[in-house]
């Protein structure tokens, strides 16, 4: 197992471990919330909680989970994860000097980044579906119930956010020589989108408006993703991998 | 072979327009001081940077894209060594060599545990010298007709940099082309079959190193008290040989220093010649056959470090 790849497995294993435990937790006080939400949405400081507290009664469970696994969950730990997981793919390399010894291996940059990509792809987005699978028995301890394909449909929307903050990610880390420089970049970046989120008159053009509790109910009652939320996102993805691929090709050590 | 490589960083010219041909087979010495262009040059050579312009081929292919073509021809082991210290070595070893023939992880498993590194330990604990080591064992093993070696001795001690020279030169009769470089010419002209010389980012010298030696045999160094008027040392020197190479330079105690480069492997009738001339000031000291090649360059070629 390459260095590359053990690192992305012992981490896609403590993220979907993070993941897993609060969606535990968030399933199991789901009775507390379903016979509190009146106390709960009167707690609610802001205006933007105290809709999403409301959308959350109003859905039942299904809403409930979706906005307790996907919206916080997901896109909390996973912006984390997927983060953490590009951030060092080539800054990580330069920092350590040990880039020109990457590089001066007879393989070519265009597979050795491809196969870093992918690595990294899936250990931020196989934990999503993986956690999501284990919804339908987890909710059996308390006597409720989801449909598989909903869930499968919601964990690719939001596969596609994290997989857009993961390339994004990823093509800083093959211009940069600082993996400290660029985490704090773009987690500064996700709280700024989280913060435009909870703000009424900017929300609609937060990042997390495309994996809000509203897309998920949306996928949940149409069984089906909407496209211009999701593709956006992909082809987001496509582009910074395609123009990672070019600043790693001139890229010196 | 390179052709008006040339490679800048921002403002500053790293390597100016430099031809080499070398090979097939033997040891070539890239020689420098620090900053001279010798990494640059290797480093286009193996494409890990692309020149600003100019052509570079190794073994008959062209330097193009990323140079995976060539690096599949040639191993490289970097100057700057910067090891992944959390890897066990022979861990290490495999991942230097992905990508290369099947038993170049054998050979190169021999070739450390033969220079004494602990295969089974971490990488961390290893000294400097055992991490240059170590990479070279990984650039030795692949069966690749070309070896190019950023300071493959900087940091041994002198038992185990004659065993790399030793190994190096073994590799070499059997016909592999190996591409070495060091700022210090004393550590590795044992092993060099030809010399290149860089200074400030162009190339200086190419020659073989049994014709520097030669140069080094007839090199006669003659030194004057302060005051002495140069150009006059100089002209007078050159009436006596007409044919050597000259050169006058002011020492930083304020003596005058002379070099000259004879024809003649024997340098009495010179400076039997030279002690007669009235107008030759009556030199403090004369040095001649025993310079060091680091000595020669530096009267030659005035360039310091080596």
């Amino acid at each position: 197992m390459s260095r590359e790849f053990r690192f992305h497995v012992w981490g896609a294993i403590a993220w979907f471990v993070v993941l897993e435990a609060l969606l535990v937790g968030a399933i199991l006080f789901w009775p507390s919330f379903e016979e509190n939400i009146d106390s709960l949405k009167a707690m609610a400081p802001i205006q933007v909680l105290k809709d999403m507290v409301d959308k959350l009664g109003e859905g039942g469970v299904a809403a409930y989970v979706n906005g307790q696994h996907f919206f916080k969950g997901c896109n909390t730990v996973g912006t984390l994860a997927a983060v953490v997981f590009a951030m060092g793919t080539v800054a990580g390399e330069a920092h350590r000097g040990t880039l020109e010894m990457l590089l001066a291996r007879p393989l070519s940059r265009r597979r050795v980044l491809t196969e870093r990509y992918v690595s990294g792809a899936l250990a931020v987005i196989v934990p999503v579906f993986v956690s999501s699978l284990t919804i339908p028995w987890l909710l059996g301890f308390v006597d409720e119930d989801m449909p598989v394909g909903p869930l499968l449909l919601s964990s690719t929307q939001e596969s596609a956010l994290l997989l857009a903050v993961y390339s994004a990610t990823f093509l800083y880390s093959c211009a940069s020589s600082k993996p400290i420089q660029i985490a704090f970049a773009m987690l500064l970046f996700t709280i700024f989108q989280f913060s435009i989120y909870m703000i009424k008159e900017v929300t609609h053009v937060s990042l997390f408006r495309l994996t809000d509790v509203d897309t998920f109910a949306y996928i949940g009652a149409t069984h089906a993703l909407e496209p211009w939320k999701f593709l956006p996102l992909v082809a987001f993805s496509v582009t910074a991998f395609v123009a990672a691929q070019f600043v790693y090709a001139r890229r010196t050590p | 072979m390179a052709r008006g490589v040339t490679r800048a960083f921002g403002g500053h010219v790293a390597l100016h327009p430099t031809d080499l041909d070398l090979g097939p087979g033997g040891v070539i010495g890239l020689l420098g001081p620090n900053g001279s262009g010798k990494s640059t040059l290797l480093r286009v050579l193996t494409g890990l940077v692309r020149p600003d312009r100019g052509e570079a081929w190794v073994d008959g292919i062209a330097l193009s894209g990323d140079g995976t073509a060539i690096r599949r021809r040639a191993t490289y082991a970097p100057g700057e060594l910067a090891l992944y210290t959390e890897m066990r070595a022979d861990e290490h070893l495999a991942w230097l060599l992905r990508g290369r023939d099947a038993g170049a992880l054998p050979r190169a498993r021999a070739t450390a545990e033969a220079l004494g590194l602990p295969l089974r330990a971490r990488v961390r604990t290893f000294s400097h010298g055992m991490k240059r080591q170590l990479v070279f064992a990984a650039a030795l093993a692949p069966d690749v007709p070309v070896r190019i070696l950023d300071e493959p001795t900087e940091g041994l001690d002198p038992t185990k940099r004659g065993a790399v020279l030793d190994l190096l030169s073994e590799d070499a009769r059997r016909g592999t082309t190996v591409l070495l470089s060091s700022h210090h010419l004393g550590e590795v002209d044992r092993a060099c079959d030809r010399l290149v010389f860089l200074s400030g980012g162009k190339k200086i010298a190419d020659e073989t190193a049994e014709s520097v030696t030669r140069r080094a045999r007839r090199y006669v160094r003659l030194q004057f008290a302060g005051g002495s008027d140069g150009a006059r040392v100089a002209a007078t020197l050159q009436r006596v040989a007409p044919t050597a190479n000259v050169r006058t330079e002011s020492s930083p105690s304020g003596s005058l220093r002379a070099g000259v480069v004879l024809d003649v492997d024997d340098p009495r009738a010179f400076l039997s010649a030279a002690m007669s001339e009235g107008s030759l000031p009556r030199p403090e000291t004369i040095e001649y056959g025993q310079l060091s090649l680091a000595e020669l360059y530096r009267e030659l070629y005035g360039v310091e470090g080596c």
